[in-house]
């Protein structure tokens, strides 16, 4: 891995925590607050693709694991990987490896903006929404032994807000492409 | 210091930033002015093999930037235009202390030469300090720490007073004025070149003037139309 | 960036870290082979006490731990719906006990140490050209570093939204927010290589 690479991935790792420290918003049609960290999970899919994108993600969660205040809310340590929610946390690694390598396939410079823009929306729809949420609901069914309905009905509320955090991310994704491309192209 | 360039050249994706040059560089001081994306910054980056020569080559006291970086690099220290970049761990000692890492010296070592460059930059109180929080001025001056503690015998510096307002644009300069290593100084401030041993002065990729700093940036003046 | 640790002397802060972590899976594991509400009450007991041997005190102790206590009680409450009440108590004993035993180990365990133990912990997966163990460290030490600045640099782009008169959109703020701090890759890499730390 080049220099480069590395320090791609440290600092998108440090968009992801200070995402985290931003206080979540209420949007009004949407029953609970929306934090802005699996954002950065997205982005770091759409903007740097599969490996260094993933690899943000890992490093992120090790900075939780050694006892970093992190995750949103100024959570961190080894507990957070042994919570009912923690299936969301290694959804995210997960999100950030399918939203990278489905942008690195499907996206690439000659599209017009729109198609580009939606590319990068199934993409993220498809890694940080639906394997995310699939990730969580199995773990926290799992873990809490509460049985896959209940722990869907959990989760469902999540849903919207994290749906719009993917068209967020699509348009981000799009302008960081036109402004400063760094995903590797695939013949 | 000798450094040699031998129809060394730098294109970028068809663009060229530095047409074939040849020059030998052993003069103590010296300044590198030019206007913006004249190429200076890529002269500069060549000597410490941060960018590599499209074709010709740059040898810095005997060794090729390409195929003995590490050496060049011990041999040639660079300070950026920017310190924030610069400074790359959270507590000032630490980050100072990572530039030895790869040389396998002991804890007691590192630790001497750490307080060291501290001490000779007059910033040992600094020692433990968050790097985020640091002023402008003492930005610079750890940037230099950082640098020399690996004690390079050459040091680029890349628009060291840039950023800086006048007392610290000051300090700089006094700094600079008691230092024993080779400079290579590249700078928009003419004030801080003019008593060096010898100005480079570049346009459009290509080096136009050479020579005594007042002859040189009075064409420089010219030039810029000033 | 504050950290988790806990200054101290207690046993959990001498033993090593290895020994901890492994100590932690073990328990983790247990405590799902284990479906007795008796038994896993008294692990719960057990991690309360070494949790609270790290000499954290009441207040901060509890304070750290509340995020974790809502969502398991919350998930308690749900059982208590669904299920049979043997069944809730169950859950609320073990996810009680991973939860104290994990925040021990944290509490015990410095920054430093951990770095430690994952670069020795990575060193097999150096010798087969995976990974360079030293880059786990210094990424860790590049985002601490870089944490305040990104969050300083969203806050003047926010100002210049809010100075120019112009709602502020998650979309105008993320893109010169990614776009700055790209940037700023480009010259963190070229100080890395120059000052040949890697």
């Amino acid at each position: 891995m080049s220099t480069r690479d590395l320090v791609l991935v440290a600092l998108f790792a440090a968009i992801i925590v200070a995402l985290g420290l931003i206080p979540p918003v209420s949007l009004g049609f949407i029953p609970v607050p929306v934090h802005a960290q699996s954002l950065g999970v997205m982005l770091a899919g759409v903007v740097l693709g599969a490996k260094r994108g993933t690899l943000t993600v890992a490093l992120f969660m090790l900075l939780a694991a050694i006892g970093l205040p992190v995750l949103s809310g100024g959570r961190g340590g080894l507990g957070v990987f042994m919570a009912p929610p923690s299936g969301y946390l290694y959804g995210y690694l997960a999100a950030a490896f399918v939203t990278g390598y489905m942008s690195e396939r499907f996206v690439n410079a000659r599209q017009t903006g729109l198609v580009q823009g939606t590319y990068f929306f199934v993409a993220a729809l498809a890694g940080g929404v639906f394997l995310c949420h699939l990730l969580g609901v199995l773990w926290l069914a799992f873990v809490t032994g509460l049985g896959l309905p209940a722990a869907f009905m959990g989760t469902l509320a999540f849903v919207p807000g994290d749906a719009l955090k993917a068209l967020i991310a699509a348009f981000a994704g799009r302008a960081v492409m036109v402004g400063y491309p760094l995903l590797p192209q695939r013949a | 210091m000798d450094i040699h360039f031998e129809e060394a050249s730098v294109r970028y994706d068809g663009r060229t930033a530095l047409e074939p040059l040849t020059v030998h560089l052993s003069e103590r001081r010296i300044g590198v002015i030019g206007l913006n994306g004249s190429g200076k910054t890529t002269f500069a980056r060549l000597i410490n093999g941060l960018v590599k020569p499209s074709s010709g080559r740059v040898s810095v006291n005997g060794f090729d930037t390409v195929k003995d970086a590490e050496a060049v690099r011990s041999e040639a220290g660079f300070i950026f235009q920017n310190p924030q970049n610069q400074i790359i761990l959270p507590i000032l000692k630490e980050d100072i202390a990572l530039g030895l890492k790869r040389r396998k010296l002991s804890a007691a070592q590192i630790d001497a030469a750490v307080n060291g460059v501290l001490a000779r930059f007059g910033i040992p109180h600094l020692a433990e300090r968050r790097t985020h929080e640091l002023s402008g001025g003492e930005l610079q001056l750890s940037a230099f720490a950082s640098v020399l503690v690996t004690e390079p015998k050459i040091l680029i510096l890349d628009e060291p007073t840039n950023q800086l307002d006048l007392k610290n644009r000051n300090l700089v300069e006094r700094t600079m004025a008691g230092m024993d290593e080779n400079l290579i100084v590249i700078s928009h401030d003419l004030a801080l070149v003019e008593g060096f041993d010898r100005v480079l002065l570049f346009s459009g990729g290509r080096l136009i003037g050479d020579g005594e700093p007042s002859q040189v940036i009075a064409q420089y003046r010219t030039l810029a139309g000033a | 960036m504050n950290t988790l640790y806990l200054d101290g002397q207690s046993l959990l802060h001498r033993l090593p870290t290895r020994a901890k972590l492994g100590g932690l899976a073990l328990f983790s594991l247990l405590l799902f082979a284990v479906s007795h509400p008796v038994v896993l009450g008294f692990a719960a007991l057990a991690a309360a006490i070494a949790y609270s041997s790290t000499g954290i005190g009441w207040r901060e102790g509890v304070a750290r731990l509340r995020p974790a206590f809502i969502t398991i009680f919350a998930v308690t409450l749900f059982a208590l719906l669904f299920q049979p009440p043997v069944e809730a108590l169950t859950i609320l004993f073990r996810l009680t006990a991973l939860m104290l035993a994990a925040a021990a180990i944290t509490a015990t365990t410095s920054i430093g140490a951990f770095i430690d133990t994952i670069t020795w912990a990575a060193k097999p997966f150096e010798r087969i050209g995976l990974v360079r163990a030293a880059d786990i460290g210094l990424s860790v030490g590049l985002v601490i570093r870089f944490v305040p600045e990104v969050t300083l640099r969203y806050r003047s782009i926010r100002d210049a939204h809010q100075a120019r008169g112009l709602k502020v959109r998650p979309v105008t703020l993320i893109v010169p927010l990614l776009i700055q701090t790209l940037k700023n890759a480009d010259e963190i890499a070229a100080a890395i290589d120059a000052r040949g730390i890697r």
